[in-house]
């Protein structure tokens, strides 16, 4: 397979993981007296508390606001997973310099994604 | 059942915001925005933050359909991802440091700004579809900044090439910085990044813009999420609303001529830019 068909079926199935992840979120929310709290304008929620093993355990749980962020992370991760493709793909193509350009947004990413928190 | 009626209301907001997005090229985050802050009333940093989000979503979505027609230029969008994300580092680094400093009324300005400067690109449409052709320079060769792609319009195959490789990361810095300061995917700044910098063709600058959009949100929505600034259940419900009305906005734009649409939008548009400056003013004094 043309790994341009193989980027474009990451890209996909990242949304529609995602978007599941979600929805699922919404529906097991939508009976519990968390949902008013998350649901107006006035929500106090707070990602920066949260920890990622928190949310796979809030999963297991059943927990519809797990699901959700859960959801969140797949779509952030989604172009994550791009960019790891396209390195492999320069690399297919011994494409030096493309290799070495996209490593570097993928440094970027990560920068932003594990670095930048620890030091802030 | 107050909070099923908000639901709702944010459904529909991001639904319209999805539709007048793709039918426009500029992204739902430009009316979303708007809407969340002066009419319902959320926060600036949970807006941004859901629309951030909503913009990775609807990206990822059209990129794969776009990669398959081959007129994104994978190379050209990579290497100006470089600047795009580092733009939206700093952005996002900024717009933390403006709301610590209770700032906010400069982003609703800066907003506003925004919005009102990309109402001239949509009444000036560039009626050339293809750029005069310019000499390559160095950055041509090096960067690899050509390719050829089939114009279904012009029913030809078009082969280009791209100048001025430095030009476009300086502007691209910039799309990067805006889009992590307000939550946008700039995508009209991009454009022009491409089009203008760079002399390449318009649907090449479209697409592989669209394609870069996602990377650069996907940088800024981690630092949004550290800093708190994204509420799951309005990013969640933001995310498949706005997905929803860019399948739909889609779906139209293959049928209609869309200058009337055009008309409505731009009026929408310069309407919701003077809004939000006024509501950045009044914030202020």
């Amino acid at each position: 397979m043309d790994m341009n068909d193989v980027i474009g079926y990451a890209l996909r199935i990242g949304v529609l993981i995602s978007v599941s992840l979600i929805i699922i979120g919404f529906i097991l929310l939508s009976i519990t007296p968390q949902f008013s709290e998350l649901m107006s304008p006035n929500s106090r929620f707070n990602t920066s508390v949260v920890k990622p093993e928190e949310v796979f355990r809030g999963i297991r749980k059943g927990n519809g606001v797990d699901f959700i962020l859960l959801g969140l992370m797949a779509l952030i991760a989604t172009p994550v997973v791009r960019v790891v493709l396209g390195v492999i793909q320069f690399a297919m193509q011994r494409n030096i310099i493309y290799v070495i350009i996209t490593l570097i947004v993928l440094f970027n990413l990560l920068l932003a994604i594990f670095i930048l928190p620890l030091i802030i | 059942m107050m909070e099923v009626e908000f639901l709702i209301l944010l459904l529909i907001s991001s639904i319209i915001a999805g539709f007048l997005g793709s039918l426009t090229g500029l992204g739902g985050a430009t009316v979303l925005v708007p809407i969340y802050t002066l009419f319902l009333g959320i926060p600036m940093a949970y807006a941004t933050g859901a629309s951030l989000i909503s913009t990775i979503a609807t990206s990822s979505g059209a990129a794969s359909a776009y990669i398959k027609d081959r007129i994104t230029n994978v190379r050209i969008g990579m290497s100006l991802e470089i600047a795009t994300t580092g733009g939206a580092i700093i952005g996002s680094l900024l717009a933390h440091w403006i709301y610590e400093h209770h700032l906010v009324f400069i982003l609703f300005i800066v907003f506003g700004v925004v919005i009102l400067s990309s109402v001239y690109p949509q009444i000036e449409k560039s009626s050339l579809e293809l750029p005069k052709p310019m000499k390559p320079d160095w950055t041509t060769k090096i960067f690899q900044l050509y390719g050829e792609y089939y114009d279904a319009t012009l029913r030809q195959e078009v082969k280009y090439y791209g100048i001025r490789w430095w030009l476009g990361e300086i502007v691209m810095f910039f799309a990067g910085l805006i889009s992590g300061l307000l939550g946008i995917g700039s995508g009209a700044l991009k454009v022009i990044g491409m089009d203008w910098a760079m002399n390449l063709p318009l649907k090449v600058s479209t697409t592989t813009s669209n394609f870069m959009i996602g990377v650069t949100a996907a940088t800024s929505s981690s630092l949004y999420w550290l800093f708190g600034y994204i509420e799951p259940a309005l990013a969640g419900i933001t995310a498949v609303g706005v997905i929803i009305g860019s399948y739909l906005g889609t779906k139209v734009l293959v049928k209609t001529r869309n200058t009337r649409l055009r008309l409505i939008f731009i009026i929408i548009l310069i309407f919701l830019g003077i809004e939000m400056i006024i509501r950045g003013v009044s914030l202020w004094t």
